[in-house]
């Protein structure tokens, strides 16, 4: 069994891969906090335009994973890079939200 | 999707005559969705350019910008390590028009009448706006280091603090010397463009160096007592360049006091010295247009609303990236690619009249001290009653003891942050 950050890796490249090759990202639907917010990810982990060969994807990825990845991020139950200290800029509820918000844009 | 941008790249090709062609209706629904020009295509600007068209495609942005191609500051470092060359940091804006619809206008903004809404450019040419995006990044103070001139940094002293000639020509001056020099860099005091960047030139320098010329050494005379990222970078150049770098303060005499172009000598408080290669930074201002249109504070730099990078000094316009004040964000690539996103939420809500999403900005600045041992500093911001401020308990820079591993994740992720800064500015 591959990790789960890699199984993670995997099922979402799949995903955006989809959505990337469908047209290229054209329009934010909704003009709220989270989806503003949201866009400071496209930096590192692409958009539905953009899907980056080196940084794990997070569009389209199931909202429980990655609500789950953030908080053990956020508390250093799993290690990473720079995610710790990024996700500790949010409280629970608003990675939640763009856990959400992710998933389905 | 196609026929509607070239549809409306059409009305908008003529400029002002489309509201004389056009019908009555089309004129309504576009004076309803606003036209936003952008000065200055570089990350702030051009991600500006994109995300006003993402949140609010029926709006018309003009993208203003001098230069055909933009060659990035960051990773000209890499060219200056010898293992990027320029072409693969050199990017064209055709995609934002092409798959976004923004309007690209190859000129120069000379002036802006905020009364009138109006941004004149070199060539005599008027573009009126509902919302102006100042994104200019930096002007260069030749007469901030006595003794150094425009002519020099052309010649003999370059700043590569702009990329393109003036990288190509440092990284000449470093193949031509011989082993055994002495390369002095004098970085600026604060605030500067891109705070890590003179430290990680050490880094790349150091690098090509002990690669070709490892008897060579580099001298950095700071004007400051402290730089970012100071205990990550030292650790550094002590495991991997031992004896090559000497750091010299402010404090300690490091503030370069004068140059001399023709006999290669920097005097610092402490002395004078000799460089095989001099690379001068120098002080810098808000980029010209910003400060000739009446945007930048006593000290050069452009005083924003922190909730909405609105300016202080004019309505309508925005001014972001390395010519604002932005509180405790740096003046780096990432910072302006994100507050030209709360930029372009509050522009396509303010033309529909609707309440601005609350603003949350982003900084991530990775450095390389080998190409296989990268750092970072990364930190979330709020706006505050002090400006912009980093969230409490978060943020920070990459720890201090951390394995090979670990710093090589960190420079594979340089790598990806690259590569994804470039596609979310550019598209």
């Amino acid at each position: 069994m591959l990790p789960m950050s890699f199984r993670i890796h995997i099922l979402a490249a799949a995903l955006v891969l989809t959505a990337g090759s469908a047209a290229a990202q054209q329009r934010i639907a909704t003009l709220d906090d989270t989806a503003l917010a949201a866009q400071a990810c496209n930096v590192c982990h692409g958009s539905q335009s953009y899907l980056s060969p080196t940084m794990p994807p997070i569009r389209g990825v199931d909202a429980a994973t990655l609500y789950t990845a953030l908080i053990e991020l956020k508390t250093d139950k799993r290690p990473s890079t720079i995610m710790g200290r990024i996700s500790r800029g949010y409280s629970d509820e608003q990675l939640k939200a763009l856990a959400d918000y992710l998933s389905k844009n | 999707m196609t026929s509607n941008i070239s549809r409306r790249n059409v009305l908008a090709g003529l400029g002002a005559t489309a509201g004389l062609l056009a019908t009555p209706h089309i004129a309504r629904a576009q004076a309803s969705a606003g036209r936003v020009v952008v000065i200055g295509g570089g990350f702030g600007g051009a991600t500006a350019a994109r995300y006003v068209k993402l949140f609010s495609p029926e709006t018309d942005v003009v993208l203003v910008e001098r230069d055909a191609t933009y060659v990035t500051c960051p990773f000209s470092n890499y060219v200056l390590g010898g293992f990027r060359d320029l072409s693969s940091i050199t990017h064209r804006r055709d995609p934002l028009r092409q798959r976004y619809g923004v309007r690209l206008v190859r000129g120069e903004a000379t002036a802006v009448d905020t009364n009138a809404r109006s941004v004149k450019l070199k060539d005599g040419a008027s573009l009126p706006y509902d919302r102006l995006v100042v994104a200019p990044g930096i002007e260069l103070n030749y007469a901030g280091v006595p003794g150094w001139s425009e002519q020099a940094a052309n010649t003999v002293m370059p700043h590569a603090w702009k990329a393109g000639p003036q990288t190509a020509l440092l990284r000449r001056q470093l193949e031509a010397m011989a082993d055994g020099g002495t390369v002095i860099i004098a970085p600026p005091a604060n605030p500067f463009r891109c705070p890590p960047g003179p430290y990680e030139r050490v880094s790349m320098i150091a690098w090509y160096l002990k690669n070709h010329k490892p008897k060579s050494k580099i001298l950095v005379l700071d004007a400051k007592d402290a730089f970012s990222k100071q205990g990550l970078f030292m650790a550094g150049w002590e495991s991997q360049y031992p004896g090559m770098v000497t750091w010299i303060a402010g404090k300690d005499g490091g503030k370069v006091e004068s140059v001399d172009p023709r006999g290669m000598t920097v005097t610092a408080g402490f002395g004078k010295e000799k460089g095989a290669v001099i690379n001068v930074i120098p002080p810098q201002t808000a980029g010209r247009i910003a400060l000739d249109a009446g945007l930048a504070e006593q000290n050069g730099w452009c005083a924003v609303d922190p909730a909405s990078f609105a300016s202080r000094k004019a309505q309508n316009v925005y001014v972001l990236g390395d010519a604002s004040i932005a509180g405790a964000m740096p003046k780096s690539g990432t910072a302006a690619n994100s507050q030209a996103k709360v930029v372009a939420a509050n522009i396509a809500a303010s033309l529909r009249g609707a309440a601005a999403p609350a603003a949350v900005y982003h900084n991530t600045c990775y450095s390389l001290v080998t190409p296989e041992y990268g750092i970072s500093v990364t930190d979330t911001y709020r706006p505050g009653p002090q400006g912009v401020a980093v969230v409490p308990n978060s943020g920070g820079v990459s720890p201090a003891q951390a394995n090979a591993a670990q710093r090589k994740a960190e420079a594979n992720y340089t790598m990806g942050w690259y590569a994804g800064i470039i596609a979310d500015t550019f598209g």
